[in-house]
């Protein structure tokens, strides 16, 4: 080339690079796509979009066409808080928006929910303020997950404004996102604790007079009632303040650490989010280490948070991590697929063993007698949580079959009242029906 | 042989992109218009190669026709109807290009005279269009007169430079303003012509193109350093004279401030780019319809949102390899005229190509010039052909 022509070319090369760079920035590197003015962000509610299924193939949530346009309907109204919603206006929650990328391509998100025990679930919860959450204590799968009130996705437009002005707020997850004190529910892994760090023994006979005075301050059992001569097992099914406080004042922060195993504390990776709770100073009083032993004071769960922890003491300690979705595929995209895993070893595997003969006990002569199943041995530990506004929060957390688990529950009812009583025959309910849903499905247990 | 098989493999492509295209859902009422529209090149192919002319640009500007008719179709099937009109004119227009003896002596400045009636002619008689006086009407038939004004002013600008070379080049003092102060008046008024009509791509593209062809020919630090000062004074004048001027600066500086207004457009061709990630999404599928004026100056943000940036990558390259080859056929000619007109016609490509494309990402600012061969327009596909045409013609080998 002549020296004229390579000069030109060399000008028209360096603005080609030019324009190249340029290009690359805006088509490759920045992503605009979520910006307000970007008539591109609708794009998703005028295609047609993958469903949502259930652990059998049944569709939770699909898009059909009704006059020309896509219309997302949805199976349950009470998995809204699952699935989520996807609309146009009120924008999009749940696993609509966790999977939208996904969802909006066609593909489908295949849940571990069973759609039948999830509206069992929802029979049993109707009318009632809190939620459960029933789950694979072997594998962390989540089989149901119930938070009432809930909206139902298909009415949004009729019913938004009633909705957003419910006090009990149905938008909000309290499956995930609700942080309550455990009351007596957090003594399984109390005495889980204490075994561990040799503290206590199964057999070890205490006296309980009904109060124990700790740092100056009394703490005393539900209607200051008295057992008597009890073992720590016997302790855990009568729930008894006294001998829990005492465990928890002599473990002090290594109660913590437990806890903190136990997944508690923390917000545990999950599809729809999750919150953290909350774990106590680890400064405190013997009173103070007391309150936590039984559950009340500073220590905030939530009902994801003990499904997974009492997942593990069934399991024989470990803590699995929860999950919602097992696979999603279609499209033109490699199937994305998840497996169990094991998040962290919670407690040792003896001490799960010796914990779950303790719920065994609360089953069949403790407080949580109301869960006991026809023909199934089943572990539960109930707990009732003083509030500052109102009645208590009912809590039940179990497993069943107690010496070969299938099913994992955690139910909590907002100012439900004695848990005996309210939470225990709820969980009861529950477990069976997980239990049918089990056998009715040939679920998969071992994978 | 070679370029035998090439065509092919151009058929290939086309009809591939049809394909895809059909799989959108939508019939192909007027398929035969591309078919005709690759057969015309081929013809044109057949008679430059028994003409003796350079017939290597015809591939890469029948690929750049045929991407734009597809392009016109997918939006409104009477564009692309016209556009393909406009290319029947244009197979007229390449074989006067190729024909002609465009360095001959005996025209002397009679392009020049010519350029500055039309534009005089245009400022007088023409219709305003979309905020500019840039139209004249025969009849029924409406063209942009600009659009062969700038050719025919290449043509004499080269000629110009090319033979008063020894004279421009004398130096600085009296002598060399003499020579170089008629050509500087006269591209003045032409500029002013333009701005007057308010047309300031085109005034903007003919400055940059005659500093650097003059750079080229005469080369001097000096006229560099007069040509970025009269730059600067001319965008300065500019935009104190000229409100819309103002506005393009400011869409062009501060889109996201002004996004519903001044800054909409170029927000809006962004986000068909970036919408286009690398593979793009599909002939049919983008939105960019949403556009104003996408047919004409933001046809490339469409085709970056449907065809990705491997698509845009191909199409800018289509215009790098036309460069090449119009810049190797510059170096195969004797005549000092025929060579500056190929390089001029190739800047005229390129930096046009680069002013839009630039525009539409920002990197200079908009202004509102079409994508050569692509972009919606009989009048800019007529005298871009016509350009094809002439380059074609330098490597002709004359009886002289």
């Amino acid at each position: 080339m002549s020296s004229t022509s390579r000069k030109s070319f060399t000008a028209i090369l360096s603005g080609f690079f030019l324009i190249l760079a340029g290009l690359i920035y805006w088509q490759v590197i920045a992503d605009l796509s979520d910006h307000p003015l970007n008539p591109r962000r609708y794009d998703v509610f005028r295609q047609p979009r993958g469903a949502i299924l259930d652990r059998w193939g049944t569709p939770l949530a699909c898009t059909v066409r009704q006059n020309g346009d896509y219309v997302r309907v949805y199976a349950c109204p009470s998995l809204s808080h699952v699935t989520g919603y996807f609309h146009q206006r009120y924008g999009m929650t749940g696993l609509e928006r966790t999977y939208n990328s996904s969802l909006a391509q066609g593909q489908e998100v295949h849940t571990t929910i069973d759609l039948a025990l999830q509206q069992k679930l929802e029979a049993l919860m109707e009318g009632r303020v809190g939620a459960a959450i029933a789950m694979n204590p072997k594998t962390g799968e989540v089989l149901a997950l119930l938070s009432s009130p809930y909206v139902d996705p298909n009415k949004l437009d009729e019913f938004w404004s009633d909705y957003a002005a419910d006090p009990r707020s149905p938008f909000v997850n309290r499956a995930t996102r609700g942080q309550y004190p455990p009351g007596s529910a957090v003594k399984p892994f109390v005495l889980a604790a204490a075994l561990a760090d040799r503290i206590t023994f199964p057999e070890e006979r205490w006296q309980d007079s009904g109060r124990v005075v700790l740092s100056g301050r009394t703490i005393s059992n539900f209607q200051s009632q008295g057992w008597g001569s009890l073992t720590s097992l016997e302790a855990l099914a009568n729930s008894s303040n006294v001998v829990f406080a005492q465990l928890a004042a002599k473990l002090g922060p290594r109660l913590l650490d437990t806890l903190r195993q136990c997944g508690l504390g923390e917000a545990l990776p999950f599809p729809l989010g999750s919150a953290a709770g909350k774990l106590p100073p680890a400064e405190q009083s013997a009173y103070g280490w007391g309150q936590i032993g039984i559950g009340q004071g500073s220590l905030l769960v939530t009902p994801l948070q003990m499904a997974a922890a009492v997942s593990a003491i069934a399991n024989g300690g470990q803590l699995m991590r929860p999950y919602l979705v097992e696979e999603v595929r279609g499209g033109w995209r490699l199937p994305r697929l998840q497996r169990p895993v094991v998040y962290s070893q919670a407690v040792p595997q003896w001490t799960a063993a010796a914990v779950r003969e303790g719920m065994v006990l609360a089953v069949q002569q403790g407080t949580a007698k109301g869960a006991a199943l026809p023909g199934v041995i089943a572990a539960g530990k109930t707990g009732t949580a003083e509030t500052l506004t109102g009645d208590d929060h009912a809590w039940f957390i179990g497993f069943a079959p107690a010496h070969d688990p299938r099913i994992a529950v955690a139910v909590v009812l907002e100012h439900g009242g004695l848990a005996s009583e309210t939470a225990a025959p709820l969980g009861g309910l529950v477990m069976q029906a997980a239990l049918e849903a089990c056998t009715q499905g040939g679920m998969q247990i071992e994978r | 042989m070679r370029s035998l098989a090439l065509s092919w493999l151009e058929l290939a492509g086309w009809f591939g992109l049809a394909l895809v295209w059909l799989s959108q859902g939508r019939s192909l009422v007027l398929w035969w218009q591309l078919a005709a529209i690759w057969a015309g090149f081929a013809v044109l192919g057949l008679l430059t190669r028994h003409l003796g002319g350079a017939h290597s640009l015809l591939l890469p500007a029948a690929l750049l026709v045929g991407l734009g008719w597809i392009f016109l179709y997918r939006l409104r099937l009477e564009w692309a109807a016209h556009q393909f009109s406009g290319f029947v004119v244009g197979l007229a227009a390449y074989c006067v290009g190729l024909m002609g003896n465009w360095a001959a002596s005996r025209t002397k400045y009679v392009f020049g005279v010519l350029a500055a009636a039309l534009l005089i002619g245009t400022l007088l008689f023409g219709v305003w269009v979309g905020g500019a006086k840039a139209w004249l009407a025969l009849g029924p038939y409406r063209f942009q007169p600009v659009e062969f004004a700038r050719v025919l002013l290449i043509l004499f600008v080269v000629r110009y430079l090319v033979e008063n070379k020894p004279l421009l080049r004398l130096g600085g003092g009296w002598a060399a303003a003499k020579y170089w102060g008629p050509l500087a008046l006269f591209m003045g008024c032409i500029l002013l012509l333009l701005a007057v009509q308010r047309d300031l791509g085109p005034a903007l593209l003919l400055f940059t193109v005659y500093c650097i062809l003059s750079g080229l020919v005469v080369p001097a630090r000096k006229l560099l350093a007069a040509y970025s000062g009269l730059a600067f004074a001319g965008i300065g004048v500019g935009l104190l004279l000229f409100p819309h001027l103002r506005i393009r600066m400011t869409a062009w500086l501060h889109p996201w401030e002004h996004a519903e207004g001044a800054g909409y457009q170029i927000l809006q061709g962004l986000f068909a780019l970036n919408s286009g990630k690398v593979l793009g999404r599909g002939i049919g599928a983008g939105m960019g319809e949403l556009i104003s004026e996408v047919h004409t100056d933001f046809l490339f943000a469409l085709v970056g949102e449907e065809l990705g940036f491997a698509g845009v990558l191909s199409l800018l390259s289509l215009y790098l390899i036309m460069a090449f080859i119009g810049l190797r056929l510059a170096d195969h000619t004797s005549d000092p005229i025929e060579k500056y007109t190929a390089v001029g016609i190739v800047l005229l490509w390129s930096v046009q190509v680069f002013m839009v494309v630039g525009g539409i990402i920002r990197l200079v600012p908009l202004t509102g010039m079409t994508l050569p061969f692509v972009s919606y327009g009989s009048s800019s596909l007529v005298a871009q052909m016509w350009m094809l045409g002439i380059l074609a013609s330098v490597g002709r080998v004359r009886a002289r």
